[in-house]
């Protein structure tokens, strides 16, 4: 099923009223939730600070695919970033020298099984795979 | 739902779905937080790096001082986000 949110940071209960729904339907374990909505929430807000030249609204949809459930967001008339394409992040560096930049793209190729950005025809899509079973 | 409070006894206590949305909610709170204290997370369902990264800012500013965040109660599912970041590595975490 796929459904339209406006562009904006307020639109992320209605995102996570959205993905409780099909996750209701499809049923995930816990983990499996937990993980495609921290990426789901990384995404969305990575589109929202970092696309402000359209105002469209982002695409979110959420498919079986194989034994595997993939959530898609997409951003219309946008110009490419893959916000993807960050290094990894030093998680063993000490506090002192710890910054937030890149956590949540590094937890979400942590707890996903593939994280995939996309353009085409002015459109950036992300795609995030987690398997149902191991 | 996201709520973050702070008891009489200093204890803050989050509740609910912290996500980017509540930022604002919880930085009116951590920075007024000058001296050690613990974080009790028993009826938090889920934070999101920028609720990390909101803990991470705190905790490195009380540091300075010789103080920290404490984190309790933490559920299985925040407890496997802590690990994969390695915050279990910069934060104390009393079990349940």
């Amino acid at each position: 099923m796929e459904r339209n949110f406006k562009k904006t940071i307020a639109s992320l209960d209605g995102v996570f009223t959205f993905l409780e729904g099909e996750f209701a339907r499809h049923g995930p374990d816990p983990a499996t939730a937990y993980a495609l909505t921290l990426a789901v929430e990384e995404f969305f807000t990575n589109f929202v600070k970092y696309n402000p030249e359209s105002d469209h609204d982002v695409t979110l949809g959420v498919l079986v695919e194989g034994e595997a459930l993939v959530v898609r967001l997409v951003a219309h008339d946008v110009n490419p970033f893959d916000v993807t394409a960050t290094g990894p992040v030093d998680v063993s560096l000490s506090l002192d020298e710890r910054t937030p930049g890149g956590l949540g793209i590094h937890l979400s190729r942590h707890m996903l099984d593939d994280v995939r950005y996309e353009y085409g025809d002015r459109r950036s899509t992300i795609t995030l795979v987690k398997r149902l079973r191991p | 739902m996201f709520t973050i409070t702070q008891r009489e006894d200093g204890e803050i206590v989050l509740t609910g779905r912290f996500d980017a949305s509540r930022v604002a909610d919880a930085d009116a709170v951590l920075d007024r937080v000058t001296s050690t204290c613990r974080v009790n997370m028993k009826e938090l369902d889920y934070i999101s790096s920028l609720g990390l990264g909101i803990l991470l800012k705190t905790q490195k500013r009380l540091k300075t001082s010789g103080n920290e965040l404490i984190l309790t109660h933490m559920n299985k599912l925040i407890r496997d986000v802590f690990r994969i970041a390695r915050f279990d590595t910069i934060f104390k975490i009393e079990e349940a």
